[in-house]
């Protein structure tokens, strides 16, 4: 394509004779200018001239065409009825408005600045607009900053696979300060050349590709290798390439499954902690442990609004309003609810684990199977109150910022709300451990829960420490259910769902046994995944995890680790 | 939303409430079946449809009725459970004796009442787009067929030049079905195999029974899944078709948007995700991907226009119990929901009469139209309705901006199979 060839012709041209064109401000006003054009144009041209841009790719053009797709590029119309195109740029406590074709705030006549009307509705994009205004971004970013932001712009030059990429690529290698940069380019080049006429620099190609095992090269190499009309030379040479890759995709997928494995347990862990104590120290069997989790994640949800713009809900016909903070989202302070919301569900989900042990529990310690009933029945209603506060649907609790996005070690993704959820079980595990074996409190609760007759003889308020103890636990569950929100919605059966794989956990751990829970929990969540990846189904890997489960309960009915009893009645 | 909740108590109470009002001119009214879940899961989706359908009876009424007879709805509650909506559909036919039903959501509780309305010799208006494979005489599908929504949408995609095709979807009837039929479409329009993502399945003799990756209802584990398209889409142009049910949406596009992929770079086209299942979703994670359906709430027209004025202004003074009536939107079912009342409207006046076989024979003849919110609407002899298709892109105040118009779509139910695979 002749476009085509002239837009890298001009790439070209730019990065040879680099930084110094773009020093000039003639050329930077030259380009915004012919964004403004863009963005003011009709939509039917907007791609076209935007495609143009890319012939002269100033990186001053980058924040506003990003800003573009993020729809933050607004028009303004002055007291002269001229249009006005500006970026909206969110910091975090004040809002500026930059002109798209000065690069200069946004002002009136007087010269004092304007501020943003909400009224406003940001030019719109679509998908061939998006994808001209992207590959201008992408050739933008082989002179970005940050040397990840490089390697990815280079990679899509490469995927092209078009010979017109390489004399851009090439004179960005010679600009290349970053090692690892420097290698994606070398591939890049190698893709490119695997179209080559020559079959001498083909093979070079599928050797590079294949000593650097380049996944996204696989397809490429996967059609040469199954092509009959190549030389023999290259079709080995794709074989080998193609075996270096898949042996990569294999270690890639090993220790990517593991990692996931990890996360899954630390989520069955969190979930789980709070039964351990409740059902594995105390006893109780509580059906209503999912609720007590979704306290937790209702606190979330209503800490978020509070920092947002507050929530207006109706329990029982009852019109509330809880006012909000009304912070700006993208701002640190908004982002930082998560850090607030975790003890608030703490305290939630502990009291609502006290009002229960209160009016339900603490009469049934001796008599399981009511207590079952009970707090099955305790669920329900509790299921009921959420859907008459909060209404039937599911509500959805944003992820702040810090806590979404991933970054992979040699090719394994790792994302963060995954890294957090494992750092977070972890926490939350020590402390617990801690306090059961350090306090004074913890004392008094290994005490009573080992004997509660004998414990009561030797003056421990046994009722006061059953009821701490059954709070305590359901604050863990509302940390938990804290945790949920951030990878599903929250609703009023969703406590259901974790319910049965709370258990799950705890009896295979063996009951009383902290440890134990940690072990069944990462062990559940790594074989979940295995069998997964192993098998490319997510459901028969579930039901083998729950089957092998049932197995090892049959062979070692008091799960992983049984506490050692001398009570005639445990009897082990 | 606690008044919403509240509705499912009043359910049983609802047809009480309509009937004094209207039993005073029984002789001037016609009884109209709607059979719903008010309660249950599937309420959080149906219950807006049971809002449409009183706005449209009311609306008519307010306007003389049908053949000078007020629209007296007659409103069950199928619950969410399969075999209590072939009870109703009996109740519907046998003990009110209405004269038209409209309702269902999922296909399962269709399949459930066929056989009522058969026996009974019924008429049932449904209106959410399903896998097709089916064309019962008693049932008028003003539904989205699959080459109503599913095959427009890979057409878009083939056109943006998409060569590598993801299939996932929730494990049930709808979504098994359909990625059936695209797996023989693209390999029809010369996608290879290879190229399909999520696996299949075959029989013993060697015939794909299933393709795509499915997950169970509520699954919230997607991070292997996700992996695997991040794999899939490395070599670049890849999309996804999503077929994921309700809230299981959200974990899968929060994982998605976390491990770095783009609409961008792999667009997700989601079939099952209206303006309405927006209301709970992140749309944040979702902007930029892509949904296919017969109608937007976006779409610019006269008819739209007036359409939800109208309907947020019955809103505001409804008096049917447990009505939600903060941050309402309009969406395809709903508004498939509503052409359908007037489809039959227009058929009952054409025939001159309320006998089924009368008003079949009249919707069957091709020549029942009704401009509606999403452009014109016309029943054909297969019992479906041809009308317009749009492809939307997700915008961050859950909104779709429509990037295509596929103009007057002809339904045809039977695909399986019809597409010479090269």
């Amino acid at each position: 394509m002749s476009t085509r060839a002239f837009l890298f012709t001009a790439a070209i041209s730019v990065f040879l004779f680099s930084t110094r064109i773009f020093a000039t401000d003639d050329a930077e006003k030259t380009a915004r200018q012919a964004l403004a054009t863009a963005i003011l144009a009709p939509e039917a041209d907007q791609a076209a001239l935007v495609e143009k841009l890319a012939a002269t790719p100033h990186p001053a053009l980058g924040p506003t065409l990003e800003g573009w797709q993020r729809e933050q590029v607004f028009v303004f119309t002055d007291e002269d009825g001229q249009r006005i195109p500006f970026l909206k740029v969110e910091e975090t406590s004040t809002v500026r408005l930059l002109r798209v074709d000065n690069g200069q705030p946004l002002v009136n006549k007087a010269g004092s600045p304007i501020s943003f009307d909400p009224s406003l509705k940001a030019v719109e994009t679509y998908s061939k607009l998006r994808r001209a205004i992207k590959s201008t971004t992408d050739l933008l970013a082989l002179g970005d900053e940050s040397p990840s932001v490089r390697q990815n712009a280079v990679l899509k030059l490469g995927l092209k696979q078009s010979p017109a990429t390489l004399p851009v690529l090439e004179a960005r290698l010679e600009n290349e300060p970053d090692q690892r940069v420097k290698e994606t380019i070398w591939d890049s080049i190698a893709l490119v050349n695997l179209n080559s006429p020559n079959p001498e620099l083909k093979v070079a190609a599928l050797q590079r590709l294949g000593q650097s095992a380049s996944v996204p090269a696989k397809d490429a190499i996967t059609r040469i290798a199954s092509d009959s009309t190549q030389t023999p030379e290259t079709l080995q040479a794709a074989k080998v390439a193609l075996k270096s890759i898949d042996k990569h995709i294999f270690w890639v997928d090993f220790f990517g499954t593991i990692f996931r494995g990890v996360s899954l347990g630390s989520v069955l862990l969190v979930v789980a902690l709070g039964l351990a104590i409740t059902f594995g120290l105390m006893g109780v069997i509580n059906m209503a442990h999912g609720e007590i989790m979704i306290v937790g994640g209702y606190a979330t949800f209503v800490v978020q609004c509070v920092f947002g713009t507050g929530l207006a809900f109706a329990p029982f016909g009852i019109s509330m309003n809880i006012p909000g903070f009304g912070f700006d989202p993208a701002s640190a302070i908004y982002q930082s609810y998560f850090l607030v919301a975790l003890p608030i569900a703490f305290l939630s989900a502990a009291a609502a684990g006290f009002l229960l042990e209160k009016s339900v529990i603490q009469f049934l310690y001796r008599r399981p199977l009511e207590s079952l009933l009970a707090t099955w029945g305790a669920s329900l209603v509790m299921q009921q109150l959420f859907r008459l506060t909060f209404g039937p649907a599911n509500v959805p609790v944003a992820s702040p910022a810090w806590i979404t996005g991933s970054f992979s070690v040699e090719g394994v993704l790792m994302n963060y709300n995954r890294v957090f959820v494992i750092v977070f079980a972890g926490l939350i595990v020590v402390g617990t451990s801690l306090l059961l074996s350090k306090t004074p409190l913890g004392l008094l609760i290994r005490a009573v829960m080992q004997d509660r007759t004998m414990a009561a003889c030797m003056g421990v308020p046994t009722r006061k420490v059953n009821t701490l103890t059954f709070a305590f636990g359901s604050g863990l569950a509302g940390l938990a259910g804290a945790f949920l929100s951030q990878i599903g919605n929250i609703g009023p059966s969703t406590g259901q769902t974790y319910i049965v794989d709370a258990f799950m956990v705890v009896v295979l751990g063996g009951v009383g046994n902290l440890i134990g829970t940690v072990i069944s929990a990462l062990g559940i969540g790594t074989l979940d995944q295995i069998l997964q990846t192993t098998l490319r189904n997510p459901v028969i890997g579930k039901v083998l995890v729950l089957v092998g489960i049932i197995l090892f309960l049959q062979w070692k009915p008091s799960g992983i680790f049984s506490t050692k009893s001398r009570n005639l009645e445990e009897g082990n | 939303m606690t008044k919403k909740s509240l509705c499912t108590l009043f359910v049983s109470a609802l047809a009480a409430t309509f009937a004094p009002t209207l039993t005073a001119a029984d002789k001037d009214t016609v009884k109209v079946g709607v059979l719903h879940s008010l309660s249950g899961t599937m309420a959080i989706s149906e219950t807006s449809l049971r809002d449409v359908l009183m706005f449209a009876f009311d609306e008519i009424n307010a306007k003389g009725g049908v053949l000078g007879k007020k629209i007296e709805p007659v409103v069950v509650d199928g619950a969410s459970n399969w075999p209590l909506f072939a009870e109703k559909a009996k109740q519907l036919l046998e003990v009110d004796k209405v004269a038209v039903t409209f309702g269902c959501w999922t296909s399962v509780s269709r399949k459930s009442v066929l056989p009522v309305f058969e026996k009974d010799n019924g008429l049932l208006f449904y209106p959410v787009q399903y896998e097709g494979e089916e064309e019962s005489q008693n049932v008028i599908y003003t539904a989205e067929a699959v080459n109503q929504q599913a095959i427009p949408a890979v057409d878009y995609l083939l056109a943006d030049g998409k060569k590598k095709f993801y299939l996932i979807g929730t494990d049930y009837v709808y979504p098994q079905t359909t990625n059936l039929v695209l797996l023989e479409y693209l390999l029809s329009k010369g996608i290879p195999i290879e190229n399909i993502g999520g696996g299949l399945r075959k029989d013993a003799e060697g015939k794909v029974i299933s393709a795509g990756k499915y997950t169970p209802f509520g699954h919230t584990d997607y991070q292997q899944i996700v992996a695997e398209i991040k794999q899939f889409a490395a070599s670049g142009d890849a999309c996804v078709i999503n077929t994921i049910n309700g809230d299981s949406n959200v974990p899968f596009f929060k994982e998605f948007a976390a491990s770095g992929l783009t609409a961008a770079d792999c667009p997700v086209a989601s079939l099952s995700l209206s303006e309405d299942e927006f209301r709970s979703l992140p749309t944040k994670d979702l902007v930029g991907h892509l949904g296919c359906w017969a109608y937007f709430m976006s779409i610019d027209s006269k008819q739209n226009d007036k359409f939800k004025k109208d309907f947020f202004a019955w809103l505001e003074t409804s008096t049917v119990p447990g009505i939600e009536k903060a941050n309402r939107v309009t969406c395809s079912p709903m508004v498939l929901s509503y052409d359908g009342v007037y489809l039959w409207k227009a058929a009952v006046e054409k025939a001159g009469s309320f006998d089924v076989d009368k008003v079949r024979k009249v919707l069957q003849s091709g020549t029942i139209t009704f401009e509606g919110p999403n452009g014109l609407n016309t029943v054909e002899k297969n019992n479906h309705t041809k009308k317009n298709v749009y492809i939307g892109e997700t915008k961050a105040d859950g909104q779709f901006k429509i990037v295509k118009e596929f103009s007057q779509v002809y339904p045809q139910p039977w695909l399986k199979g019809t597409f010479g695979s090269k």
